[in-house]
C-alpha cells in the first residue's frame, strides 16, 4: 500500500503522527502536568517550601529556557495542535448515540480544546513564554504578574486578581486532568495494551483512579492558590529573605535576582492585593 | 408476545426519501394499518402497495433493499428512529414499546444515497480489498489436508467471521465521515470507479475491515500475508484514525468484539511499526 508521494505531509505520515501524538499525551505533556500539579500543591506547606520548590527549577539557569521549549512547551504545542486536526476530522454524534464510551470521546474533545485555550493563557499569564526582561515588563503591564523569586506571593495575586481567573483556572485544571485520565485509557487501546472487553473495563477503573487522585492534587493545588488566606507581608518577607540570603551566599547573583523578584521601586501596597483575597486577616 | 389490545388502529411511518442521488431530501409521511408482528420490511411493502401520503397525495413507491430477511445479508440495514440496524429485524411492537410516536425511517448518513433508503456501499468492499480480507490460494490443484486450527483459535475467529458488510459499525462511528463523489459528464465508469477508490484509500477504512484484518492473520493459511495487511492499516485511513469511541462495538448486530479486534490491531501495528524501522 504505497502511499504516493504526492500525498499532504500529514496523510503520508498519519499512523507515525497519531502514535506520536499519543505518546506525547502521556510523555513528556502528561507526566509533566503530574509533577507541576504537585509542585503546585506544595503552597500548603508554606511560601518558603514552594520558593524551594520553584528555586530548584530555577536553578537550571540559561538552560531553562531549552529544557522548558524542548520538554514542554514544543511537546505541548505539536499535542494541541495536531490534536485541533484530530478534532476536525471526526463529526460527534452524541444525540443518536449516546454510549457512555462515546460521550467521553466527545468530553476527550471538548476538555482538549479547553486545555489549549487555557494553557496558552496560563503561560502568558504566569510566565510570557520567553525569558526577555522587556517582554516581560510589557506583559506585566497587561496581566503577567509571576515573579519566580517571589513565586507564591506573586501567583496568588495573579490568581485572586479577579473571579473570573480562578474559575478560569478551575476549569482548566479540572479539563486537564479529565483529558489526561481519559487519555490513559485509551492510549492503551491504541497501543494495544487492554484488548478484551474485561481488560478494558480493568484499565477504566485504574484511569479513573488515578483521575481521581489526580483531580485531588490539581484541586489542592488551586485552592492553594485561588482561596488560601494567607499574611501576604509576611510570606512577601520571607521570599525577599530567602534571596537575599542566596544572594549572599553565591547561589545567584544580584542581576539575576533583579529579574526574576518583584521590582523593588515597585513596592507593594494592600492595593495590588485587593479585596478579593478572601479572608485575609 | 405483543399485546395486541392496547396498540393502535394505524401508525405513522415518517420517511427520508431523495429521488436520486445527489438530489435533495424531503420527508414524507404515511399512516399503516397496524397489524401484528410486523416488521419494518412489512411496513415497506405496505407503503408501496398504498403509494399514497397521509394526505392522500399519490407518491412513486418508497424504494429500499433488502434480501436474506433474517439479518445476515445486511442489505437492509437503515436508520430507524435515529440508529443504524437491520429493518427485517426492527419489530414494530418493540419500536412502539421503544417510542410511542411515530416510525421515522432514513437512509444511513455514511454512504452516498442512490434513491430513497437504498445506499451505495462501495466503499466498505474497497476497504476489504484494500486490507485483503480474503485466503491466498495459488493453485488449484489438491492441496492435501488443511492445517489443524485449535480450538482456542477457532472461538477467537469464528465471532468475527461472522460480519455480514452491513455497514452498522461504520454509520456509528464519529471517525467515519461521508465521501460522496460525483462522475464528471465526460468520466468513463472505469474512470470514476478509480478515482473512487483512490479517495476512498485515504479515508478510514473502518471497524469493519481492521477487524476482518484480525481475522485473516489468524487463520493458518491467510496469515502468510499478515504484514501486508498490518501495512495496509497503518497506511492513510487506517487504524490511527480510530479514536475510541466504541460505538462501533455497541452497533453492532452480530456483536462482533470489533472493540478486542481494534486493540489487537493496534498492538499488532505497534509491533510492526517498530520492527520495519530497524529493519
Ligand atoms: C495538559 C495537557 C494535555 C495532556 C496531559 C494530554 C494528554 C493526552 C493523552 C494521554 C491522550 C491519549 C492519547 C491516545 O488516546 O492515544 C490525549 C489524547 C488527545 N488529546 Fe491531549 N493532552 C493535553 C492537551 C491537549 C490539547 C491542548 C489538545 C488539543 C486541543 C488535545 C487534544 C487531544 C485529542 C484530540 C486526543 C484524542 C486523540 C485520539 O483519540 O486519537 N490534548 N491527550
Ligand atoms: S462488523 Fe458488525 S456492524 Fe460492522 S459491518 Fe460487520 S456485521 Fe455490520
Ligand atoms: S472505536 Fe474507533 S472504529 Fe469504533 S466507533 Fe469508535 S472511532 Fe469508530
Ligand atoms: S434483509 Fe438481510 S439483513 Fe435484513
Amino acid at each position: 500500500m504505497a502511499t504516493k508521494l504526492s500525498a499532504p505531509f500529514l496523510v503520508r505520515h498519519e499512523f507515525l503522527l497519531r502514535r506520536l501524538h499519543s505518546l506525547s499525551g502521556l510523555v513528556p505533556v502528561g507526566a509533566y502536568m503530574v509533577v507541576h500539579l504537585i509542585t503546585n500543591a506544595t503552597i500548603w506547606s508554606g511560601a518558603g517550601t514552594f520558593q524551594r520548590a520553584v528555586n530548584q527549577i530555577h536553578s537550571l539557569g540559561p538552560v531553562l529556557p531549552l529544557v522548558e521549549w524542548a520538554f514542554i512547551f514544543l511537546p505541548i504545542l505539536f499535542h494541541g495542535l495536531y490534536g485541533i486536526v484530530i478534532i476536525r476530522s471526526g463529526l460527534p454524534n452524541n444525540g443518536s448515540y449516546s454510549y457512555f464510551t462515546n460521550i467521553r470521546y466527545t468530553l476527550q474533545r471538548a476538555s482538549g480544546l479547553i486545555a489549549f485555550l487555557f494553557i496558552m493563557w496560563h503561560v502568558f499569564h504566569m510566565h510570557g513564554w520567553i525569558h526577555n526582561s522587556q517582554w516581560r515588563e510589557f506583559i506585566e503591564g497587561i496581566g503577567g504578574k509571576f515573579f519566580p523569586f517571589n513565586a507564591a506571593t506573586t501567583a496568588t495575586d495573579a490568581i485572586q486578581a479577579s473571579f473570573l481567573i480562578r474559575a478560569a483556572y478551575f476549569v482548566g485544571v479540572v479539563a486537564c486532568v479529565f483529558h489526561l485520565a481519559n487519555g490513559i485509557w485509551t492510549m492503551g487501546i491504541t497501543w494495544g495494551l487492554w484488548t478484551t472487553p474485561e481488560a478494558q473495563r480493568k484499565a477504566n477503573c485504574v484511569a479513573g483512579s488515578i483521575g481521581a487522585v489526580l483531580l485531588g492534587i490539581g484541586l489542592l493545588a488551586w485552592a492553594g492558590f485561588a482561596l488560601r488566606s494567607s499574611d501576604s507581608d509576611a510570606e512577601r518577607a520571607l521570599e525577599n529573605k530567602i534571596i537575599d540570603a542566596r544572594i549572599e551566599a553565591g547561589q545567584i547573583t544580584e542581576g539575576e535576582a533583579k529579574h526574576k523578584r518583584v521590582p523593588t521601586e515597585k513596592k507593594r501596597s494592600s492595593a495590588d492585593v485587593g479585596e478579593t483575597v478572601l479572608g485575609e486577616t | 408476545m405483543a399485546d395486541t389490545s392496547s396498540k393502535p388502529d394505524h401508525f405513522e411511518v415518517r420517511v427520508l426519501r431523495q429521488d436520486g442521488p445527489q438530489a435533495s431530501s424531503y420527508w414524507e409521511r404515511h399512516r399503516v394499518r397496524y397489524e401484528p408482528d410486523m416488521n419494518v420490511i412489512s411496513v415497506l411493502q405496505r407503503i408501496a402497495s398504498q403509494s399514497q401520503t397521509v394526505d392522500g397525495k399519490e407518491v412513486s413507491p418508497v424504494a429500499w433493499e433488502c434480501n436474506c430477511l433474517e439479518e445476515v445479508c445486511g442489505a437492509c440495514t437503515m436508520v430507524v428512529n435515529g440508529r443504524v440496524r437491520q429493518a427485517c429485524t426492527a419489530l414494530v411492537d418493540r419500536l412502539m414499546a421503544e417510542q410511542e410516536s411515530d416510525i421515522e425511517l432514513q437512509p444511513m448518513s455514511k454512504f452516498p444515497v442512490q434513491r430513497d433508503l437504498v445506499v451505495e456501499r462501495r466503499r466498505m468492499f474497497r476497504g476489504l480489498e484494500k486490507s485483503k480480507a480474503w485466503v491466498t490460494v495459488d493453485t488449484y490443484g489438491p492441496m492435501g489436508a488443511g492445517p489443524r486450527i485449535s480450538q482456542t483459535e477457532q472461538e477467537n475467529n469464528y465471532p468475527l467471521s461472522q460480519c455480514m458488510s452491513c455497514g452498522c459499525c461504520l454509520e456509528a462511528c464519529p471517525q467515519y465521515t461521508k465521501v460522496e463523489l460525483v462522475q464528471g459528464d465526460s468520466e468513463s465508469d472505469d474512470a470514476f470507479a478509480e478515482r473512487q477508490d483512490s479517495t476512498f484509500d485515504g479515508e478510514f477504512v473502518g471497524a469493519h475491515a481492521i477487524s476482518q484484518v484480525m481475522l485473516f492473520n489468524g487463520h493458518p493459511i491467510a496469515k502468510n500475508d499478515a504484514n501486508e495487511r498490518l501495512d495496509s492499516l497503518m497506511a492513510p485511513g487506517g487504524i490511527q484514525v480510530c479514536g475510541n469511541a466504541q460505538n462501533c462495538v455497541a452497533v453492532c448486530p452480530k456483536e462482533i468484539p470489533l472493540t478486542t479486534s481494534i486493540a489487537r490491531a493496534g498492538r499488532a501495528t505497534t509491533v510492526r511499526a517498530i520492527t520495519k524501522f530497524f529493519g
